[in-house]
């Protein structure tokens, strides 16, 4: 499969941050790489390398690249001169492009210094975000996902199925081809790009029922929902030949909505 | 503040030594022939000098220390003690990062090549991934506590989105839960939720310490929702865990109360987070409450359950302004 027909789409990524080459930056750009984006790293070369070299290098790979989003860290080097290195290189990508979105990446996310990064990015209209070093490249990589926020034309469900909003058409995956379900259209696919787009955006994302009621009829609107969630399933279950059970791909949550979950292959 | 003092002390010193030099002029003898035929005000000049004196040098002292220290005058105890733990975060994190970063390097590794590894080699790795959010919010309890000891500090007023902080934290627990067989959901109603003017990080640390605790007693679900009133929003932490007896309701606040104490067991976890939770909550001017149930009802329907509801005002601006 091609970048381009995974979530990142190809999306370019410049990495900003002079511990790249360490163990953790590198499962990083591997959970970027394998998620369908191109992470361009910032690596100003020659001897005794300051924050401002990261800066200007920062500003020409902008220039050149055009990347979607920047991962950026905070603190560049050991000294306290750079210790807030990031904020000002954060202010420069801003003036550059007001609306590159920003994940920052360090140890203040929390607490007064969490405060100090904040009020130096709520000074201008970009879109920045913060999160730990420690976090999990999953994490960071999802989060990231959500800064860039543009919807994506297809979203996979697994490795079995792919909705196509753009064509609003739901695929089965046999062997890398898709092949249409007609089954499912109107409300039926409206539920599935429903409950796909709060998946995609955070997997532990519910649909409450209050969201799903217009896409039922009569006097017992749940009673309604659960027959047409019912028939997606089964529409689903016959293209991959199986059966959905209750607790498998779309379920409902203690009676207060639903949520799609990835199919197990 | 510090300047009056300094002004005061030198300012009682002198006033001292001026009733000392006055006290000839403008006092009478009491008893002639003692002691007392010398001035009284002399005496009593003498006395608020000697007061005087004491006071400044003192306090010259101490600012002497705290210049050798390089401590400025105008910062809190709060903001020094920050400052140094900030440095100490950043040390424990560095070889926490090369762990985690050599510990992600060999699952990859296993992960392309395929080759076999015992299973304890892959426990091991879930288990140094796994305890990884533990090390972040174990960081993060001992700075908000430190932050807390600060009794002048007000909280923060930003406008935040509250819906993607429990999403964030969500995220966040998703593979712990996972690991522990768990299943976490979250929503928002409405779900356009809007921004609240509140302490942004404040919330994430009470939020993240109330799915944390959830996922130690859960059994099989964990639910985290966002609801809101005409002025405040809630945020509701609920677990099917066994629940907490009656008894023991009024001290789960409390600072080191774990459930194993009451059960003079080991301890599994400090008991700060839902103390951290509670006081932070009350701090940004909100409630942290708790509900639980431990057993069957009359129809013998199981529901044992554990709900923390935590309800913060809408907008704090004039909470804070009015502090």
């Amino acid at each position: 499969m091609t970048s381009k027909n995974k979530i990142g789409g190809g999306q370019k990524i410049l990495v900003v941050d002079d511990e790249h080459m360490s163990d953790l930056m590198r499962s990083v750009l591997r959970k970027l790489e394998a998620d369908g984006f191109t992470p361009i790293v910032v690596a100003p070369e020659g001897e005794n390398i300051t924050g401002d070299d990261y800066e200007v290098q920062t500003l020409f790979a902008l220039e050149t690249e055009r990347p979607s989003a920047v991962l950026l860290d905070v603190r560049f080097g050991e000294y306290d001169s750079d210790r807030f290195k990031g904020l000002s290189i954060l202010k420069s990508i801003v003036d550059f492009d007001g609306s590159m979105p920003v994940l920052m990446f360090t140890q203040y996310t929390q607490g007064p210094y969490r405060d100090t990064a904040v009020s130096a990015s709520l000074s201008v209209s970009s879109s920045v975000d913060f999160i730990d070093k420690l976090a999990s490249p999953e994490e960071v990589v999802l989060r990231l996902r959500r800064l860039i926020g543009s919807a994506p034309e297809t979203i996979k469900i697994g490795s079995l199925f792919e909705l196509d909003n753009e064509n609003a058409a739901v695929y089965v995956i046999n062997d890398g081809r898709r092949e249409l379900i007609k089954e499912i259209q109107g409300m039926k696919l409206e539920i599935l790009i429903e409950l796909a787009s709060a998946m995609y955006r955070s997997e532990g994302e519910l649909v409450p029922f209050s969201r799903l009621e217009r896409f039922s009829e009569g006097e017992d609107s749940r009673a309604s929902l659960r027959v047409r969630i019912r028939e997606l399933k089964v529409s689903l279950g016959k293209a991959v030949g199986r059966e959905f059970g209750a607790n498998e791909l779309i379920f409902n949550v203690r009676n207060r909505g639903y949520r799609l979950v990835n199919p197990e292959d | 503040m510090l300047r009056i003092f300094r002004r005061a002390s030198v300012g009682v010193a002198g006033l001292g030594l001026l009733l000392i030099l006055l006290s000839p002029i403008i006092g009478e003898p009491l008893f002639e022939g003692t002691l007392w035929y010398i001035e009284p005000i002399a005496y009593i000049g003498g006395g608020v000098f000697i007061f005087g004196a004491i006071w400044a040098i003192a306090f010259y002292q101490n600012i002497a220390r705290k210049n050798q220290l390089g401590v400025s005058d105008d910062r809190t105890w709060s903001q020094v003690t920050q400052d140094y733990f900030d440095t100490f975060a950043h040390d424990i994190g560095r070889p926490l990062r090369r762990i985690l970063g050599k510990q992600r390097e060999a699952r990859a590794l296993l992960n392309e090549t395929g080759e076999l590894s015992s299973k304890m080699i892959s426990e091991l790795l879930e288990e140094i991934e796994n305890q990884a959010p533990n090390f972040r919010l174990m960081i993060e309890n001992v700075r908000v506590l430190v932050d807390l000891e600060d009794r002048t500090a007000v909280p923060a007023v930003e406008p935040v989105d509250v819906a993607a902080i429990v999403r964030n934290v969500s995220d966040r627990y998703r593979p712990i839960a996972r690991e522990r067989g768990l299943d976490l959901s979250w929503w928002c109603e409405p779900s356009d939720f809007g921004l609240v003017y509140c302490d942004g990080s404040a919330l994430d640390h009470v939020i993240t310490n109330l799915v944390d605790n959830a996922t130690k007693f859960a059994d099989k679900h964990i639910e985290i929702r966002l609801t809101r009133t005409e002025s405040t929003f809630l945020v509701t932490v609920w677990d099917d865990g066994k629940g907490i007896s009656e008894s023991h309701i009024p001290h789960v606040f409390d600072r080191g109360w774990t459930p194993e104490f009451s059960a003079r067991a080991e301890k599994q976890s400090s008991g700060i987070g839902l103390f951290i939770a509670s006081t932070l909550s009350e701090r940004c001017g909100g409630k942290l409450l708790v509900e639980s149930k431990q057993a069957s009802d009359s129809t013998g329907v199981i529901d044992h359950h554990t709900t923390f509801n935590l309800s913060l005002p809408l907008d704090n601006r004039s909470k804070v302004s009015g502090r």
